[in-house]
């Protein structure tokens, strides 16, 4: 028995901070996402989708989401089976309620906590989210559920394994050894949005389009092959668009500063790159100003979104530099002292150095007009 | 290289009113001499008109160039050379203003004219009213007024600009400026779009429209927020609601109240039969309780009425014996009353009488008293008519008295006759014959022997024969004149009063005052006689008198029989009011004693007659009772009845105590609190139900707006707002530092470009203050001076210090200008006054020497000051 797990789509999630088209790529591949997961499941014939919680960003979305949700499932002859998470957890008159209204009969919702039996001795066991913060582990109501007949038990949840209690989440909470405890043969989780196995028969499927600079990795789902007896085969399915990248550049000059830009470039496809990029390192300023503008005048351009953290690249005037303003006269003098206020290293030292920047950045640029 | 001045002549300038014109001006040293008052500043002003004032201008420095009063133009003429080359200039002002400059290029006019000249000596056009010395660039500086030369100013932009160059040139690290500028020039630009000049955040422009996305987006998150919230709430209350309802519709289905209900419901039923039975056991026992007090009452009653009637027979009985008692007084009394009453009546009538006597007798005696008045009033009368008969008897002699002016006229005429005879007699010749006076007769008459005679005129007197003619003196006959004219007024006088002569005036007189006194008496006798009787009704006066006379009767005689005087009848009546008011007394007495005796009598009678109806009633009362049915065997009814009533008395406690063990009030209240619990759960599960819908209802409009999505966007949005207002903050502050940094940058170098000025200063100072160190500002302002290492600030050094200094400084600039290849003059208006002899021959010798390097022109009034300088003198 196969069936695709996947979870935390977040359907609707603004992504505010960013630029308005980026904004809008983002926003639109989350639903693109779903088209990819059905083509899938199309593709490989499977019959059931299982996503594991937060559909959708928050409990309150838009009807156009709702829509184009809903519209994009309805496209596939698979059965979408929905459960509510923390961010669209079920209540009465809200978000499911919405939906409920507009959905068609492949996608079923799973707000109650009540065991579905999907195929002829294939049982869901659902544990919806009723508040966006569970203090009881929601899995718990897996042992009083009735599967009759049951041949494979899959249960589905959404929250955090206690293991995970080092990143200081203490909410939704869920067994990690539930699987074993409620006799299920796997047990589709949501909320962590990288895919990760917790043990052979509990995944964390993370989101098919990655929302974050959490991870490197595009989305995924998860397609996932069950028999009685068995451990499940688990297979990551790429669904992700947009690869939501982190690099730290421990830089000492311009040059290892383009090569590493090369390695980059020749390793993604820029148009769907996010690149949050921090800086590091000491450089002369005729470097560092050199850096900054190809990222600015270059890199920027190439990538979808690019972030440069660039306070920890440290642009010393090297002598040559203060050389060659010295000769400038005054120009030399205003660079003596911002220097010797950045070596002061007061309070304003860091704008001293932005100014410093920036006295060298015009001054080159005056040097090339 | 210097700038020669060679000639210079002008015309209705200022107080030179007719042409001046100074020639002869050599290199180096020049002395203008000219005592005070004659103009030598004037030609220093007029030099700078030609130099640097605009023909064409009006303004206020150019009018006063017209010689006060006059609408003349002023012109001015100057000849110089710079270097090889020679130049004039030709200027007129203010009437058909004109100038014309001449120069190795050739001749210019007007405004090309201006311009080149402003190009040759670097200064500027000058748009001030008054004039502005910073504007005439360098020779401005050097070219000093009296009253700027104790000033040690620093230059003005375009001097400094000018020796900049030098400036630079020598201080070495000045070396690209033009780098400096271009980048001065960008950090400016983008300063203007971040602050304004006052160094204040800009109200316009990208950051302040980052400002505002900012606000704007937070007020955006805030209200998503709020509307989100609001939703939130309502969802929070649906759930309430939905909460209460159930809790109600689990209370609802409770049956525990119905059955409660169903149990009150029976229990009232026995309640109802109880209290049933209370009121009839309440009825019996009240009538058993009534009969027993009726029978009860009316045993009382008898044996009050019985005690009642022997109470008023004793009462009765008694007051009869004192009643009897009473009576024979009461008898006594009223005769002593009727007795009394018929005495007064008798002394009464007695007064009656008397009073009636002694009117008639009063009566009587008035009637006597008027007859004698009558005969009085009639003796008075006649007595009247005597004295009025007297009266006018006398009033006719009083009336005849002559008035006493014409007594004095009758005696003036007498003593007037007496005189005019005396003076008839005094011209008069009186003669006597004695003797026979046979047949002497005088004026034909006889004379009469022994008697004098007296003539007054011619007489003739026949003496036998003879006629004996006498003539007395005229005045005789005036005498006698006179006298008779006094006669005929004494007769006149005298016919007028009647009277003969004025003894006969008199006599008459004398009477009539007599008389006058006479109708006096008479008049107070009438008076006297004709007094007022009220009697008769008779006024005082004759005239009333004679009246009465006149109206009464003709007197009758009348018996006078008066027996009984008015006194005795007034006696008589006295004793009859004194048996009047004894009677009356003895009356009032009897009548007294009589109301005494009735008054103990009448309460008695009263007391009497109601103890006679007591007696009555109560016998009445007793026969009454006794006939009533039920007074037969009224005791055994009585015990009887006791025992009746204590029966119902226990059946109704026991019937009372079954009704409060059954309230039926209670157990109504308890119903009616089960029912209304049940109907308000009725309502508020209504009101409920309602509310759910309502927020159901809003639920469903609000939620499908998407308000959740749109407060994570909108404070998603808020947060890059602030980033992106932090990232310009910063971009800002980096700005304005990097200016503030130019900035100092700038002043500091500036501090540095003093320093050649200070060094070609100190040539000249250190001759002058050995040691001294001059300091100059980043404007290249002489500040202070540093001497033995004290600082001493410009202004508080002496004015001839001052002064040295002033001039020192100028020729330092004067000397850096002429090795940037300006043309330089130096011409100082009445320099060193205030200079001491040492200094002034070492200042003299300064300039002596700056001489030897450009034209130096000392205009002054001391020439004994400057006499040992080899110069050229000009004289004026």
């Amino acid at each position: 028995m196969r069936f695709l797990h996947t979870a935390d789509w977040q359907l609707g999630k603004p992504f505010g901070r960013f630029d308005p088209e980026v904004r809008a790529a983002l926003g639109e591949a989350r639903f693109d996402a779903i088209d990819r997961i059905g083509e899938v499941a199309a593709a490989q014939r499977v019959g059931h989708v299982i996503v594991a919680g937060d559909i959708f960003d928050t409990e309150g979305p838009e009807d156009r989401v709702i829509v184009q949700a809903v519209s994009r499932m309805q496209r596939y002859p698979c059965r979408w089976w929905l459960l509510p998470g923390n961010h669209d957890y079920a209540r009465n008159g809200g978000l499911w309620d919405r939906v409920r209204r507009k959905a068609s009969d492949n996608i079923i919702l799973l707000t109650d906590p009540s065991a579905q039996e999907i195929e002829a001795g294939v049982w869901l066991l659902p544990a919806p989210l009723i508040h966006r913060h569970h203090l009881d582990d929601p899995t718990e109501l897996f042992d009083s559920m009735e599967t009759p007949g049951a041949k494979l038990r899959i249960g589905l949840a959404h929250g955090s394994i206690r293991d995970f209690t080092a990143r200081g989440e203490t909410k939704n909470q869920i067994a990690p050894d539930r699987a074993k405890r409620s006799n299920l043969d796997y047990l589709a989780l949501g909320d962590w949005h990288g895919t990760l196995k917790v043990d052979p028969s509990t995944w964390y499927a993370g989101t098919p389009e990655t929302d974050s600079f959490q991870r490197d990795e595009p989305g995924h789902a998860l397609m996932v092959e069950l028999a009685p007896g068995g451990e499940p085969k688990v297979e990551p399915v790429r669904t992700g668009r947009y690869q939501w990248l982190l690099r730290d550049w421990m830089l000492q000059d311009a040059s290892a500063f383009s090569a590493e830009c090369d390695v980059l470039l020749s390793a993604i496809d820029p148009a769907s790159t996010l690149l949050r990029l921090s800086l590091a390192g000491i450089t002369g300023l005729a470097d560092r100003v050199e850096i900054l503008s190809r990222l600015d005048d270059d890199l920027r351009h190439r990538l979808r979104f690019l972030d440069v953290r660039s306070d920890d690249l440290v642009g010393r005037p090297g002598e040559q530099d203060l050389a060659d303003l010295k000769v400038e006269g005054l120009l030399g003098i205003a660079a003596e002292k911002l220097t010797d206020t950045i070596n002061a290293r007061g309070t304003d030292a860091i704008s001293a150095r932005r100014a410093m920047e920036r006295l060298f950045v015009e001054y080159h640029r005056g040097g090339q007009a | 290289m210097s700038l020669q001045l060679r000639r210079i002549s002008l015309n209705n300038f200022r107080k030179f009113r007719e042409p001046l014109t100074i020639e002869g001006l050599g290199e180096g040293l020049n002395i203008i001499i000219e005592p005070n008052e004659s103009g030598k500043s004037t030609i220093l002003e007029a030099l700078r008109a030609a130099f640097f004032v605009r023909h064409a201008t009006k303004n206020q420095l150019a009018q006063s160039f017209a010689p006060y009063g006059e609408a003349v133009a002023p012109e001015i003429e100057v000849s110089f050379d710079i270097g090889a080359d020679s130049w004039k200039i030709a200027k007129r002002f203010l009437k058909s203003p004109q100038v014309e400059v001449t120069g190795p290029q050739g001749r210019a006019q007007g405004e090309e004219a201006e311009n080149r000249l402003q190009a040759l000596l670097g200064f500027v056009k000058d748009s001030s009213q008054r004039g502005d010395p910073a504007t005439y660039g360098a020779l401005g500086m050097l070219w000093v007024p009296q009253a700027q030369a104790l000033e040690v100013t620093a230059p003005g932009n375009i001097v400094r600009n000018s020796i900049q160059a030098t400036l630079e040139a020598e201080v070495g690290t000045i070396v690209g400026g033009a780098a400096y500028e271009r980048v001065r020039k960008r950090i400016d630009e983008q300063y203007e779009l971040y602050w304004t000049p006052g160094g204040k955040a800009q109200s316009k422009g990208r950051w302040q429209a980052a400002r505002d996305r900012d606000q704007q987006a937070r007020q955006a998150a805030a209200d998503a927020t709020t509307r989100l919230d609001a939703l939130e709430k309502s969802f929070g209350d649906l759930e309430t609601a939905r909460g209460r309802l159930k809790v109600l519709e689990r209370e609802l289905a409770d049956e525990t109240e119905l059955e409660q209900r169903a149990d009150l419901v029976q229990a009232l039923e026995v309640a109802k039969a109880a209290a049933q039975i209370l009121e009839t056991r309440k009825a019996e026992h009240e009538n058993f309780s009534t009969n027993l007090d009726r029978l009860e009452d009316l045993h009382a009653q008898h044996g009050a009425a019985r005690a009642a009637l022997m109470a008023a027979s004793a009462t009765f009985a008694a007051i009869t014996a004192n009643r009897e008692q009473l009576t024979g007084q009461l008898e006594a009394g009223r005769t002593k009353v009727t007795e009394a009453k018929a005495a007064l009546d008798q002394a009464r009538n007695d007064r009656a009488a008397a009073r009636q006597a002694l009117v008639e007798g009063e009566g009587r005696v008035a009637l006597r008293q008027r007859r004698a008045a009558i005969a009085d009033a009639r003796q008075r009368h006649t007595e009247l008519l005597n004295l009025e008969q007297q009266l006018g008897d006398a009033r006719i002699d009083a009336e005849r008295l002559i008035p006493a002016e014409a007594v004095a006229r009758l005696e003036a005429n007498d003593r007037a006759i007496a005189e005019a005879r005396a003076g008839v007699n005094a011209g008069a010749t009186s003669i006597e014959l004695i003797g026979d006076i046979a047949d002497i007769t005088i004026g034909g008459e006889p004379l009469t022997p022994n008697i004098p005679r007296t003539l007054t005129g011619e007489t003739q007197i026949a003496l036998g024969g003879g006629i004996l003619v006498i003539r007395p003196p005229a005045t005789a006959a005036s005498a006698e004149a006179s006298l008779a004219a006094v006669f005929e007024r004494q007769a006149l006088e005298l016919a007028e009063w009647d009277v003969v002569d004025l003894a006969a005036a008199r006599t008459r007189n004398d009477t009539a005052r007599d008389a006058q006194g006479t109708v006096q008496l008479l008049e107070s006798k009438i008076a006297g006689l004709t007094s007022a009787q009220p009697l008769l009704d008779l006024a005082a006066g004759p005239d009333a008198l004679k009246l009465l006379v006149a109206s009464l009767a003709p007197d009758s005689p009348t018996p006078d029989d008066d027996a009984i005087s008015v006194d005795q009848l007034t006696r008589r009546l006295e004793e009859t009011e004194t048996a009047v008011v004894r009677a009356e007394t003895m009356h009032d007495q009897a009548v007294k004693d009589l109301r005494e005796i009735e008054d103990k009598d009448r309460p008695l009678a009263a007391e009497q007659a109601g103890a006679e109806r007591d007696q009555t009633n109560a016998s009445d009362r007793v026969a009454q009772i006794e006939g009533r049915p039920d007074f037969t065997g009224l005791a055994d009814a009585i015990v009887k009845a006791r025992e009746d009533a204590a029966q119902a008395a226990v059946k109704l406690a026991e019937a009372k105590r079954d009704a409060t063990a059954h309230d039926v009030q209670v157990i109504n209240r308890k119903i009616d609190t089960i029912d209304s619990r049940a109907k308000a759960g009725q309502t508020r599960r209504s009101d409920l139900e309602k509310d759910i819908a309502r927020f159901e209802a809003i639920i469903e409009s609000e939620g499908g707006k998407g308000l959740a999505s749109v407060a994570a966007a909108a404070a998603e949005e808020a947060d890059a707002a602030t980033q992106a207002l932090v990232r310009l903050d910063e971009e800002a502050a980096t700005i304005k530092l990097l200016k503030d940094v130019l900035d100092e940058a700038r002043a500091e170098a500036a501090r540095t470009f003093v320093g050649p000025v200070a060094q070609r200063a100190r040539v000249h100072v250190e001759r002058l203050f050995p040691g001294a160190e001059l300091n100059f500002d980043a404007e290249l302002g002489l500040t202070s001076v540093t001497r033995s290492g004290l600082s001493e600030v410009c202004g508080t050094l002496s004015k001839g210090t001052q002064e040295q200094l002033a001039v020192l400084t100028r020729l330092a600039f004067a000397d850096m200008l002429l090795e940037q290849g300006m043309p330089v003059s130096l011409i100082l208006d009445d320099p060193l006054v205030y200079s001491d002899d040492g200094r002034l021959d070492l200042m003299t010798e300064i300039l002596e020497e700056a001489s030897q390097r450009m034209q130096v022109i000392l205009l002054t009034c001391r020439d004994r000051a400057f006499r040992h300088l080899a110069a050229t003198r000009v004289q004026l």
